[in-house]
């Protein structure tokens, strides 16, 4: 059961938080929403789930239009940063809620809590209240509460911010077996954490400023993106601003070899390299500069070089002998390894 | 040349209260909406509007017949009438006055020179609100009335005895939008008020005070509108020199059975106390309390 | 902390007792000293008796005793629907709406208790409701004037209420009306019994307007109270006004067992 926007168009106060969106997940199709805060994702997650009415444009399930649908009449199963565990309710309940609320048979209640307290790894908490779980624990309930009513889609805003760094990865871990064991499902995931998005979804839609700027597999946006926000944003970018010549771009008068697809010469351009493909020392489409902040990130060096006025990071291996402060240093990467992005506004 | 970190912090677009992630209704159904809320606002009118209407139906309507604003001339005209309206309106002003002065004095002790027991003083507040005013007034009999212990000078049948009950009772009305204001003041700035070299009178006038400012004035209006409805504690001084407008009220009603001049006295009442609860809501909404 | 030498604290304490003493503690302890004592001529009550008590707690007494509970019970409880179905309408209003709402509802607070007493009595003195001379013109009464704290207390309970609960709800399918019953009201219980209980000691001290209307068959404790002290009884209106007071606290001691009970789940 996919889900598809079209068009869709939110205002509060004349306000627009949402600009004509138009993307469609596939049916067990993991897609992240990944975006900055007041980018407008998390309000596509609430539109889909019914909290908030479109101003135009429709939302379709499964080729259904529910957009004139109440939120309970939608059966979409949704879990949010907070969890929202009802606190008076045990987990056994909490679980249960959503299969009384549509008066199903007590004895197949019993059996979906227990499948999905199984599947959360939940089973040994059913009697508890929320209140006595840790925050990954609530999250896993706030899961098999959502995914207890079989949902069609599950949405999933922001659901592993609330949790520290260690748990966090081990939960990305969790979420991954789920989508395995549960192939069917769609699953919208909303998040500002480019981790998170790289590691569990199928396609991300980078969004910003209310509009989507990209949408693709995290490989396509990684390996080729296609705007400077994007670039930046899923994965860390050097973005220079250059202009194109025949045979690549010209970086304040240093050619460097690239492929330019047919850019017009003379045009002005931004080119992107990723940190980790840029190398110390000799090589082609060689960088000279001056070293003016190192970092030590235990596997690795960070330096920052300046490059004729502009900063260049480049994540090395960690180096034995660290080059010191204002020494003079070539940075270099391979020619397939820069993509051209349009000239555009300068981000950060 | 843009210089773009790992896990960059974009600060594009608008600012928008919080992406839109909270506060928004399932929806608008404004029809279904107001057809719910017609219930209590029904019985709110048939058991409280209405009767107010017929209050001031009655004050337009004397024995004799018709409808004529006679009752409004001679209640105005009387000088008990005058007499009361001054009463009440400077008991209540003095009295708001002390309570908060009182108020402020008190809690700014609970609050911040604590001393073992301060907690309990505070629980002690919230019980003492659930009492009735006119306990405070019984005490003071024993005290202060005819065959008091402090001795029989007449001062709980003047104003000045209904003052100090008043005072004594209303003063928690103050002090507890104050402690809970003083619970949100950051204990850092005092400290670096104090680490400045600021001393305690400055320290309050600078920082304490321009904290507690819409706390005060909440409960300084409550206390004044309370103040100007407060009958228990005038009635149980059994004072013949002290009469205020719900007493003027309960006297004309009950015990002369004058009730186009008590509903003529009750609207005029009922104005003062509406216009400055008004006046209170608007001041207290302003100050963000 | 804001003083820090040692005897500027003890200036301050000093100053605290002596206002707060006098002022707060006396007044209460002077009511019960009175109420166990038969003379006070001296600068303590003499006499020691129970006398008073036995007279407070039967009869007369007695009888208002039950009359006080059972006007505040029932007015609370009255106050209490009253108060959170429009609260809880108001929440789903527009804002503009909602204000009126709120207005409309806090009215009772800043009309003086006298005039809703004679406003009371009277409308309902005359047909079609004819209420003057039963127990329900006293509970009338009450019910409108703590209605504005029970929706005062309620409202503020429901904007703090997490909206991401009732979502949640909805989200797993459940009608407004189940959300209602199964999440929100729960949610609220705390609040709930917190303002049943200021409801419940408001009514039961309530003298302005029961004076203006109470019948001679349905009399509560104050006006007990205001009997005693206004024929000259002041011992006996102490003992009657202790017997107020603690059956008020017992009252709201028990509501707030319940109410710790409610947030600990």
């Amino acid at each position: 059961m996919g889900i598809r926007f079209d068009s869709v168009t939110v205002a509060y106060d004349g306000n627009v938080v949402l600009d004509s969106l138009d993307l469609t997940v596939e049916p067990g199709e993991v897609m992240a929403l990944l975006g900055p805060s007041g980018s407008g994702k998390t309000t596509a997650l609430r539109a889909v789930a019914g909290f908030v009415r479109p101003a135009s444009g429709r939302v379709y399930l499964g080729g259904e239009d529910v957009t004139d649908l109440p939120p309970y009449r939608r059966g979409i199963g949704m879990v949010v940063q907070s969890y929202a565990l009802f606190p008076h309710l045990r987990v056994d309940e909490n679980v249960a809620f959503g299969l009384k609320a549509r008066r199903t048979p007590k004895g197949e209640i019993r059996q979906r809590v227990a499948e999905a307290l199984e599947l959360t790894g939940m089973a040994g908490y059913a009697r508890r209240h929320p209140r006595e779980l840790s925050g990954g624990q609530q999250q896993r309930v706030a899961i098999a509460r959502a995914l207890a009513i079989r949902p069609r889609v599950l949405l999933l805003d922001e659901p592993l911010s609330a949790l520290d760094a260690r748990l966090r990865s081990g939960m990305l871990t969790e979420l991954a077996r789920l989508h395995r064991e549960l192939p069917d499902v769609s699953m919208l995931y909303v998040t500002h954490d480019q981790v998170e998005a790289l590691t569990l979804a199928d396609r991300i839609a980078v969004m910003d400023s209310a509009r989507l700027r990209a949408c693709g597999t995290p490989r396509e946006l990684y390996r080729a993106p296609t705007d400077a926000f994007t670039a930046s944003f899923v994965g860390g970018a050097n973005l220079v601003p250059v202009t194109v010549t025949a045979g690549g771009v010209s970086l304040a008068g240093t050619e460097l070899k690239l492929d330019t697809a047919g850019a017009a010469v003379g045009a002005r351009a931004t080119l992107c390299v990723r940190p980790h493909l840029v190398g110390l020392g000799e090589g082609p489409n060689r960088l000279p500069g001056t070293v003016r902040e190192i970092q030590w990130r235990g596997a690795t060096h960070r330096l920052y070089v300046e490059v004729d006025g502009h900063t260049v990071m480049a994540d090395v291996r960690e180096l034995k002998a660290p080059p010191a402060l204002g020494d003079t240093v070539d940075l270099h990467f391979a020619p397939d390894d820069g993509v051209l992005l349009p000239a555009g506004v300068s981000h950060g | 040349m843009a210089e773009v970190v790992g896990n960059p912090k974009v600060v594009r677009g608008r600012a928008r209260p919080r992406g839109g992630s909270r506060k928004s209704k399932t929806g608008p159904r404004p029809f279904g909406a107001l057809a719910w809320a017609l219930p209590p606002v029904a019985a709110l009118v048939l058991f409280f509007l209405y009767p107010l209407a017929l209050v001031v139906r009655q004050s337009l309507r004397p024995d004799t017949g018709g409808t004529s604003l006679q009752a409004y001339a001679d209640v105005f005209a009387s000088e008990a009438f005058r007499h009361a309206l001054w009463t009440t309106v400077w008991l209540a002003l003095a009295a708001t006055a002390g309570c908060l002065l009182l108020g402020f004095l008190l809690a700014l002790v609970i609050a911040f020179v604590p001393f073992p027991g301060a907690r309990a003083v505070a629980r002690f507040i919230d019980v003492y609100l659930s009492f009735p005013s006119f306990l405070i007034t019984l005490a003071l009999l024993f005290l202060y009335g005819g065959t008091g212990v402090v001795g029989s000078f007449q001062f709980l049948t003047t104003p000045w005895g209904v003052l100090l009950a008043e005072v004594t009772y209303f003063t928690p009305f103050v002090m507890r939008p104050l402690l809970a204001a003083f619970a949100q003041l950051d204990t850092a700035q005092l400290e670096a008020a104090s680490s400045l070299g600021a001393r305690a009178p400055r320290i309050v006038r600078r920082v304490i005070l321009p904290e507690a400012l819409p706390a005060l004035a909440a409960g300084g209006s409550l206390v004044l509108v309370l103040c100007l409805n407060e009958f228990g504690i005038v009635l149980f001084t059994g004072a013949k020199g002290v009469t205020t407008l719900p007493m003027l009220v309960y006297g004309k009603a009950i015990l002369e059975s004058d009730y186009p001049g008590a509903c003529a006295v009750a609207v005029v009442n009922v104005l003062i106390s509406v216009g400055l609860y008004g006046l209170y809501r608007v001041v207290s909404r302003r100050a963000g309390a | 902390m804001l003083v820090h030498s040692r005897k500027a604290r003890w200036a301050a304490w000093a100053v605290f007792l002596v206002l707060f003493l006098p002022l707060f503690a006396l007044p209460l302890l002077v009511i019960l000293g009175a109420s166990f004592a038969t003379h006070w001529s001296g600068a303590l009550p003499s006499g020691p008796t129970l006398d008073h008590y036995r007279s407070a707690t039967r009869g007369e007494a007695l009888q208002a005793l039950t009359t006080s509970l059972v006007t505040a019970v029932a007015a609370s409880l009255l106050a209490l629907t009253a108060g959170t179905w429009a609260a809880l309408a108001g929440a789903a209003l527009r804002k503009r709406h909602r204000r009126v709402l709120d207005a409309l509802f806090v009215l009772p607070v800043a009309v003086p208790s006298v005039v809703v007493g004679l406003a009371v009595l009277v409308a309902f003195s005359q047909p079609p409701l004819l209420l003057n001379g039963t127990r329900w013109i006293v509970i009338t009464a009450h019910t409108v004037l703590v209605t504005a704290f029970a929706h005062q207390s309620v409202s503020a309970a429901l904007t703090r209420l997490d909206p991401a609960y009732e979502q949640a709800a909805a989200s797993l399918g459940a009608r407004p009306a189940y959300i209602l019953f199964r999440v929100r009201l729960p949610l609220l219980l705390p609040s709930l019994t917190a303002a049943a209980g200021l409801c419940f000691a408001l009514s039961m001290g309530e003298l302005s307007a029961t004076m203006m209307l109470y019948p001679p068959d349905w009399t509560p404790l104050p006006v007990l109270v205001y009997a005693a002290t206004d024929r000259g009884a002041l011992f006996t209106g102490s003992a009657v006004a202790v017997v107020l007071m603690a059956a008020t606290l017992l009252v709201l001691f028990a509501v707030s067992r319940v109410r710790t009970r409610a947030s600990y789940r």
